[in-house]
């Protein structure tokens, strides 16, 4: 669904400076084929992707999260955070990734984190490379278990018990692209997301909405981006050797 | 409910030895797998392996769902894969407390034939190896003392955010649990005197040092040691008497040749 909207807008208009366009939103998950392995090369004279999503719309109004259970050590009630909005609708925690890159920079050497803190994971989603290696730890004196599961199959991926406070664990990625879920079964209302890519080429949007893409080798490429609840979206992009693109990507609300 | 069709069948095992082309030792023959499967296990299991067997709608506890390569009992760390002794202990056991009845009355070929059948159900077994298994060192004893270890190490481990303080199954965290099959399930209840799979001390050991995959049970292997590991296994052992008593009783199956 989402590469017939991709494919469709990519034939109207190549941007020469921003990528303005918003073409189709959808709700289901990202899912990838198997794309023909990645391959490291030199990245000299990149261009940046140097972007912003902001949200259009009222965000819905959004009850807090109920604690059910360790309430003295939880709290009663966690602000939920799947829409994270600035004062000028800046939308946080959207992951922005290109599409159809086979070539370019190499994979990140640190591992990623996934913290669980206050009954919440931090952050609450990231990209990943395949197979990158996740350091998995926690600040809290209640037991969590950490359980990321293909988002789209539900198959456990792997499901680790951090018992007690300052416990860390370091674990590897599935080798295949996939959007993965991550589960506390211990609070049901845990949640992070994982999205794996068999490129580097991705970044998290900040509390401003903001976002940057390095050393992205000259080429028309498709900027998709994905968030929890606004769902998905993608446009052309096109990067020139050492140039700078500023795309502004909204997101309507739902 | 629980019920073992273990003693009605060896007939037909006899049957499908005739059946089967010749494997290396090991292995077993798809081919002759699916004829075991087909007369044995489709009724829960389903013919596309999808634990949506003709029987499986009464149950409260589904047959597995084979397409995922989703195993809960293995020697496997987390994430892995089963190694065929893995199922082939369950085939062996059954799964206690549930419809899945031991298969010890067929044959170890037929066994092993319908492993290898079942496993074609899941692509991840002809693109992934399973992990090393676990290293379970020799038991070192039940004793008054390693109980009494045991206890701190369960509450230390908050085993009892899930299983409760007396290990019932009745932790904060046990209701609104879900499998990856989207099922309720509930945490053990550990005072019942035996687990699902298997009656020996190790079969309770691998349990919380690989976790239960596709369910909420999670691994501790990356925070225990193995001594610990241990104590608690004696002190999960003191909760009923049962479990010595079933350890016994399968000692002695075996010894009467029950097990093959
Ligand atoms: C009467 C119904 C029934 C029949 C017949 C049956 N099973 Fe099962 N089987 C189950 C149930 C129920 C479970 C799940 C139990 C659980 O998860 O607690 C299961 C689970 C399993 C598992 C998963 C173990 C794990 O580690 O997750 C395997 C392997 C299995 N069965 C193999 C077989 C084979 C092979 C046959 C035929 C020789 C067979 N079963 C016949 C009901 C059945
Ligand atoms: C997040 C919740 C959770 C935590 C924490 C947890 N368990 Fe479990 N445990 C479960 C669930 C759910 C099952 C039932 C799985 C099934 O029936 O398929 C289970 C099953 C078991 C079983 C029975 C396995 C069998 O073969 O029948 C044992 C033994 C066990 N847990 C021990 C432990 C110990 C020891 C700890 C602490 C070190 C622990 N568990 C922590 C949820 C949990």
């Amino acid at each position: 669904m989402l590469n017939g909207i991709g494919a469709a807008a990519s034939r109207h208009s190549v941007f020469a400076r921003a990528c303005v366009a918003v073409v189709g939103v959808g709700a289901s998950l990202v899912t990838h084929q198997a794309l023909a392995s990645y391959e490291v090369m030199a990245v000299t004279n990149g261009g940046t992707i140097d972007g912003s999503v902001t949200l259009t719309g009222a965000a819905p109004g959004q009850a807090a999260i109920k604690v059910s259970k360790n309430q003295d050590y939880c709290g009663q009630t966690i602000p939920d955070p799947a829409y994270t909005v600035d004062s000028s609708g800046g939308l946080a925690n959207v992951i922005v990734y290109l599409k159809d890159i086979t070539k370019g920079k190499a994979a990140p050497a640190e591992p990623l984190a996934l913290v669980n803190t206050k009954c919440m994971f931090s952050p609450r989603v990231q990209g990943a490379m395949v197979s990158q290696q996740v350091k998995i730890s926690s600040d809290d004196t209640v037991l969590h278990n950490t359980h990321p599961q293909n988002a789209e199959t539900n198959a456990t991926i792997f499901n680790v018990a951090l018992p007690f406070k300052g416990f860390s664990v370091t674990k590897p990625l599935p080798t295949m692209p996939m959007m993965i879920k991550v589960k506390c079964d211990a609070h049901e209302w845990m949640h992070a997301w994982i999205m794996e890519l068999d490129h580097p080429y991705y970044a998290t949007t900040s509390a401003d909405g903001h976002f940057t893409i390095k050393d992205v080798p000259p080429g028309t490429y498709t900027l998709a981006v994905w968030h929890e609840v606004a769902g998905e979206k993608s446009a052309p992009v096109v990067v020139a050797a050492g140039q700078t693109v500023k795309p502004k990507i909204t997101l309507a609300a739902k | 409910m629980f019920y073992r069709v273990g003693q009605l069948i060896p007939v037909f095992a006899g049957l499908l030895f005739a059946a089967g082309s010749a494997t290396a030792a090991g292995t077993g023959s798809v081919k002759t797998g699916k004829l075991v499967y087909e007369r044995y296990c489709l009724s829960c299991h389903g013919a596309e392996g999808n634990g949506q067997g003709e029987a499986a709608e009464y149950m409260a506890v589904k047959p597995r769902d084979y397409r995922q390569g989703t195993y809960k009992w293995r020697t496997t760390p987390s994430g892995s894969l089963p190694l065929d002794s893995d199922l082939e202990h369950t085939l062996l056991n059954g799964l206690h407390g549930t419809y899945m009845p031991t298969w010890r009355a067929l044959d170890q070929r037929s066994r092993r034939d319908v492993i290898s059948y079942i496993k074609t159900f899941s692509p991840r077994f002809a693109t992934e190896k399973p992990q090393d298994p676990i290293v379970i060192p020799p038991d070192p004893g039940y004793s008054d003392a390693s109980v009494a270890r045991g206890t701190a190490v369960y509450k230390k481990y908050n085993c009892s955010q899930c299983h409760g303080p007396g290990g019932q199954g009745d932790g904060p965290s046990a209701h609104e649990l879900k499998d990856d099959w989207g099922n309720a399930i509930v945490p053990y209840d550990l005072t019942k005197g035996h687990v699902k799979c298997g009656d020996q001390s190790t079969d309770i050991y691998r349990v919380f040092m690989t976790g239960l995959a596709g369910t909420p049970m999670p691994t501790f292997a990356d925070s225990m040691s193995s001594a610990d590991a241990w104590d608690l296994v004696h002190f999960i052992q003191s909760l009923s008497p049962g479990y010595a008593k079933n350890m016994m009783a399968a000692a002695a199956d075996r010894k009467t040749g029950a097990t093959q």
